[in-house]
């Protein structure tokens, strides 16, 4: 066993030695016991590795970029293979080693068995002996009982007999029993003995092994360390003759380009030889020119220098001479300067002096219009005092005179107010007629009458309604074209009642006059209608949005900014209203007479542009109204924007004249003075004539018929009176009568008054 | 000068005699002498160099080292001479040096590798190992080894008791011989075979850590006797005592003591609980199944990392109570079986164990009277389990369908790296298989071993 071992363990070893070939390689095997075989594989091996190298060789071409990868890899692959192969070397040999241990420790559990299984038996044998041994045991000691019985010696003598050889039997069992074991004994021992020459010579064996497998082990490991080393030379080698070529080649190079620069440089060395040379001698000829021309040169200068020479001393002679007179003259403008020196100083003083006066004379003057402006500003103080006072003592006189006015407008009133209740009394009472009020229109009025320009509605009013009215565009139209005649029926009422009663014509003309304003309004207003007809509110209303848009520069900033927050159309309400005032337009009038100009206006430039003569002349005006009205329908076609301006200025060229002329007159009205007094006189008349000449005529036959009347009434009640009288004392009569009758003095009479007295009225 | 630089070697080879009167001596011819640093021109030596002669010749009474200079220290102690009593040394010499030269002198053959590279620790365990091999209880008195406790102390960490000698022999005793052989362990009467009493030394040790005793004597020859290998009960109690006071003991090791069941108990009873043991080996004894379950016991109530009881007499049910230890224990990684009985029963439940342990790594149970059922509870283990690196199962007659059910489990293996598998019976398909497998493994443990170097670089 142990040859046989050793024998695998070396085959074993050569193999894991060997181990670079594919283990699973079938065929020829390097263990075989043919040394042809042998030979034959290691060959196959030999050409499977080359075969293997030439693989990788292509492979290495194939993926030459992996290159220096790979080859940096195949000392680490060997590296990686030998420390592979030293495991595999290791473990089997540890195996090898360790197959002794393994073998010994079978051999032990089965020496264990098979000991623990001859203890069994020997167990059981034992039992069995003493089992028997114990029978005969017993047997021998009933015998013993049976002998003890027997009393004929012979018989005693052959029982003990038997008895000894029953004993005899027992040890001789025993004996062998013990003859047994201690060959047993000595069998184990033997074995004991063998076994321990056994382990020495496994021990002698593990030894050896050990032994064999650190040599193999060392020698493997050196090949191992040889082939690695190779390897690593190898790559070492490849490196150095690749780097060897690359340094060689770089070596190459630079030998040859330096080559090149020498040969260059000569070249050039050469080159500029021959160049130096040729400057040299083209120098030497130019210097030999340049030589020969300078000299003549210089000939030419000293025979110049000579001639400057001699020029030179004419010059300084003269020179000489007029330095001379110079010098007198110099000396002769010193004193020239001197004296103007003086003067200037003088002047100057002068000048000082008059700086000065000019000075005081500026404060003086200063002074005097700082008075003056003093003077100015106390003299218009004065003046707005005086105004202010003025003003309000005009607002005094004013308020005074419509007291008094009142006063006596109330005193009137409640004259008139008698006379006619007076009347109605007349009327009434006396003459048992149904009365009439007459129409007393002034009665209505309080206050002092007021001027006719108060009534007539401002620009800005109207511009208002305007931008209302474009609200509720048709509609508004409409609406003013009823107001018309609405105002109209105002006068006609009032006419009614001055047609009936002639005593009030007058006033009733008054009252027209009063109302000329409403009539002149009513006829604006037709007018306006009539504008309405030719310009439309709805493009009065377009053109002052045009105007409110283009003639933006007239409103002041500060204005937009504080309109901003607003509606719109009260924004262009409040714009239109700044930029009319800017323009001087005042009353709603003056609007419409913007309007029309402005229609007006893009009408002749219409024209003007379209040239139509044929209908200029012809076409009546109303004809051209109309058609104006029909060409201006359409808003679109409304004055141009860019017109806009134009037109205003030409506007305010023509209408705003008349104005400027009127300007000087306002301020002089003072807003008071404009009273005038031509009406009151009438409406005081008309109020004192409130009773008319025939009611007068009327209550003067009346008064008559009441005289009359009233002198028989008094003496009807003279009459009355007399009557009266009369019975007060026929009461009184009476009363003594009574008196007389019920005193006691008639009951002592016999026969009683009362008595006669009832006698009496019967 | 440089003539006689020349003539220096041809001086050198032939004998002095044989030259010129004047140069007798061919030192004295040459004015400088390069290859000895001692040398010097000076004829009369430094005063220094003569104290410190003086130092050496006298140390034993006068041990003056430390005031010394560092260079004269170790003109000291090179020239100190390694015969010097140790009571002197022990705690005054740290040089490593002069122990080398003690040790030397003493053993001639010496592997410092073993001694954790320390001369020192080195002298001073083979010194007390000797001291307690060479003890007879009641002939050698206590004091040689007490008296070496305080200079040994403080380098002793190891101590590989070879051999204990038993006490001289009395003529009575050697007619009780006869029974000695045949008579339990018990029967003998105690204080005549005692050993050594650790009981003295082991507290005192304040630096051991492992402990190798063999209750045994070297080299016995023909006067063999039974009762020189006797482990009494007596020394067990003692060395037990001994060992539950050595609080740094890490490594702990009887083996051919004879321990039984019983002796195994009361070791283990003193082991329980203790700080620091990490391994026990009790090989090539004589524990039973109680011993077993004692040492079961102990498994989970220390750190034990590695347990050897291998060559023993546990069986079935001890196995199954160190199986039942090992699912519950997560310290041991090596358990070693090696030669025992356990059988299937043992087999099956240490397999079973190993189902829930997770980290054990080590296995060893060959030559334990296994067959095909153990296999496939083990093939169970080798697909759960993926912390066992390591298992032997040789000797054990798993026979074909055993192996191949173990080759079943194997493939579904990744962290094997070894498997033994000799002399099982096995077939050889599986064999090759198992070992493929295993050799896969190992390739990549070896791979990651490799990765993991690299990336520590």
């Amino acid at each position: 066993m142990c040859r046989s071992e050793v024998i695998s363990l070396r085959k074993k070893m050569s193999q894991a030695g060997n181990l670079r070939e594919d283990t699973e390689e079938a065929g020829p095997s390097v263990d075989s016991e043919n040394p042809e075989e042998r030979i034959a594989a290691r060959r196959l091996r030999i050409a499977a590795r080359n075969e293997a190298k030439k693989r990788q060789e292509l492979g290495d071409n194939s993926h030459e970029k992996k290159e220096i990868k790979e080859e940096t890899r195949k000392s680490q692959h060997q590296v990686e293979q030998s420390e592979k192969r030293m495991i595999k070397l290791q473990s089997d040999g540890t195996e090898l080693v360790t197959n002794i241990q393994v073998a010994a420790d079978s051999r032990e559990s089965q020496r264990r068995a098979e000991l623990e299984e001859a203890h069994r038996h020997r167990v059981e044998k034992l039992e069995n002996e003493a089992k028997s041994s114990l029978e005969k045991f017993e047997e021998i000691t009933r015998k013993w009982t049976v002998a003890k019985m027997k009393e004929i010696p012979q018989d005693l003598r052959d029982s003990l007999n038997s008895q000894q050889q029953l004993c005899a039997l027992l040890i001789e069992d025993k004996n062998k029993l013990i003859h047994e074991l201690q060959q047993e004994i000595k069998l184990s021992d033997d074995r004991y003995v063998k076994d321990l020459k056994k382990q020495a010579e496994d021990v002698d064996l593990m030894i050896e092994r050990m032994e064999d497998q650190v040599k193999f082990l060392m020698g493997s490991y050196r090949d191992e360390l040889d082939q690695i080393e190779k390897s690593f030379e190898h790559e070492r080698k490849i490196l150095l003759t690749g780097n060897r070529t690359k340094w060689e080649q770089h070596m190459k190079e630079r030998r040859d380009k330096e080559l090149e620069n020498v040969m260059q440089r000569m070249k050039r060395v050469e080159e500029y030889e021959v160049l130096l040379q040729q400057l040299r001698t083209e120098d030497a000829e130019e210097y030999n020119m340049i030589k020969i021309k300078l000299d003549t040169d210089v000939q030419i200068l000293e025979q110049q220098l000579q001639q400057m020479k001699a020029t030179y001393q004419l010059n300084q002679e003269k020179l000489e001479y007029n330095f001379q007179v110079l010098k007198k003259r110099d000396e002769e403008n010193t004193i020239t300067k001197s004296q103007q020196k003086r003067k200037i100083t003088r002047l100057q003083d002068v000048v000082n002096n008059l700086k000065i006066k000019c000075a005081n004379q500026e404060k003086q003057s200063r002074e005097e219009n700082q008075n003056l402006t003093d003077d100015y500003t106390r003299i218009m103080q004065q003046y707005k005092h005086m105004q202010k006072k003025m003003r309000h003592f005009a607002a005094i006189d004013a308020k005074t005179f419509e007291e008094v006015w009142l006063m006596n407008e109330e005193e009137v009133k409640a004259l008139v107010e008698k006379a006619l209740d007076t009347d109605r009394l007349v009327h009434e009472q006396q003459l048992g007629l149904a009365w009439q009020r007459p129409p007393l229109a002034f009665m209505e009025r309080c206050g002092p009458l007021q001027p006719q320009r108060q009534a007539q509605k401002t620009a800005h009013q109207a511009i208002s309604e305007l931008l209302r009215l474009g609200c509720s565009l048709g509609k508004g139209k409409y609406q003013e074209a009823g107001v018309g005649p609405e105002a109209g029926v105002g006068p006609d009422a009032g006419v009614g009642p001055g047609a009936e009663s002639p005593g009030l014509a007058v006033e009733v003309y008054e009252s027209g006059a009063g109302l000329e304003s409403g009539s002149s309004e009513v006829e604006r207003e037709g007018s306006g209608g009539e504008h309405s007809g030719t310009v439309s509110v709805k493009t009065v209303k377009k053109l002052l949005e045009l105007l409110c848009d283009e003639a933006g520069f007239l409103i002041e900033s500060k204005l937009l900014k504080l309109l901003s927050p607003l509606e719109k159309d009260e924004q262009s309400l409040m714009k239109l209203d700044s930029i009319f005032t800017a323009m001087g337009i005042e009353s709603e009038e003056d609007v419409y007479k913007l309007a029309d100009f402005f229609m007006k206006y893009r009408q002749t430039q219409g024209e003007q542009a379209q040239d139509v003569s044929a209908k200029e002349g012809v076409a009546s005006p109303q004809a051209e109204r109309g058609e104006h009205t029909s060409s201006c329908s359409p808003t679109s076609d409304l004055i141009h924007p860019n017109d806009v301006l134009v037109a205003l200025r030409a506007y305010t060229a023509h209408h705003c004249r008349p104005r400027e002329v009127a300007a000087p007159h306002q301020p002089s009205m003072l807003g008071l003075g404009g009273r005038d007094d031509s009406e009151d006189a009438a409406y005081w008349e008309a109020m004192a004539d409130v009773i008319p000449e025939a009611k007068l005529k009327i209550w003067g036959a009346l008064e008559t018929a009441l005289d009359k009347y009233h002198i028989v009434l008094t003496e009807r009640s003279q009459f009355i009176t007399d009557t009266q009288s009369l019975k007060q004392q026929n009461t009184e009569l009476r009363m003594l009568l009574h008196q007389y009758v019920n005193s006691r003095v008639n009951a002592e009479l016999e026969i009683p008054p009362t008595l006669v007295m009832q006698l009496a009225p019967e | 000068m440089t003539a006689t630089m020349s003539k220096s070697p041809g001086v050198g080879m032939y004998p002095p005699v044989a030259k010129l009167n004047l140069a007798a001596d061919p030192r004295k011819m040459r004015r400088i002498i390069a290859e000895d640093p001692e040398w010097s021109l000076t004829i009369v030596p430094l005063l220094s160099s003569l104290c410190l002669q003086h130092i050496v010749i006298n140390f034993e009474e006068k041990p003056i080292l430390e005031e010394l200079l560092p260079s004269h220290k170790d003109y000291v102690l090179e020239r100190l001479s390694p015969s010097l009593p140790l009571q002197v040394t022990a705690n005054l010499i740290n040089d490593e040096g002069y122990w080398k030269r003690c040790c030397k002198q003493r053993w001639g053959l010496c592997d410092v590798s073993s001694y954790g590279h320390s001369w020192k620790r080195m002298f001073f365990e083979r010194h007390l190992e000797n001291i307690i091999e060479l003890f007879i209880p009641d002939a050698t008195d206590p004091k040689t080894v007490l008296d070496m406790v305080p200079l040994s102390r403080n380098y002793v960490k190891r101590l590989d008791i070879s051999q204990l000698l038993p006490p001289i022999k009395e003529p009575q005793k050697s007619e009780d011989d006869d029974n000695s052989d045949s008579a339990s362990d018990m029967g003998m009467d105690g204080p005549s075979i005692d050993h050594f009493d650790f009981g003295i030394l082991l507290d005192k040790m304040s630096h051991l850590e492992e402990l190798h005793v063999v209750y045994r004597v070297k080299g016995c020859g023909m006067n063999f006797e039974w009762n020189l290998f006797e482990f009494t009960f007596r020394d067990c109690e003692s060395l037990a005592k001994a060992l539950k006071s050595c609080k740094t003991l890490r490594v702990l090791r009887i083996h051919q003591s004879k321990v039984d069941d019983e002796k195994c108990r009361q070791l283990v009873n003193n082991l329980l609980d203790h700080p620091s043991l990490r391994e026990l080996n009790l090989s090539h004894n004589l524990i039973g199944d109680r011993g077993a379950r004692a040492i079961g016991k102990l498994l989970n109530r220390s750190k034990l990392e590695s347990l050897t009881v291998y060559d023993n007499n546990i069986r079935g049910p001890g196995a199954q109570a160190i199986a039942y230890a090992l699912a519950k224990n997560s310290s041991l990684l090596s358990l070693n079986l090696r030669l025992n009985r356990l059988g299937d029963e043992g087999g099956q439940a240490i397999a079973q164990a190993l189902l829930k342990n997770r980290t054990l790594e080590w296995l060893h149970l060959g030559g334990n009277e296994m067959t095909e059922p153990t296999a496939t509870v083990l093939s169970q283990v080798l697909v759960q389990n993926n912390t066992l690196r390591s298992i032997n199962l040789s000797c054990n007659r798993l026979g074909i369908d055993g192996g191949k059910v173990l080759e079943e489990g194997m493939s579904h293996n990744s962290s094997m790296v070894e498997c033994d598998i000799r002399l099982t019976e096995v077939g050889q398909e599986s064999d090759y298989c198992i070992s493929q497998v295993v050799r896969n493994n190992q390739n990549q443990a070896h791979r990651k071993r490799n990765t993991q170097e690299i990336n520590t670089k």
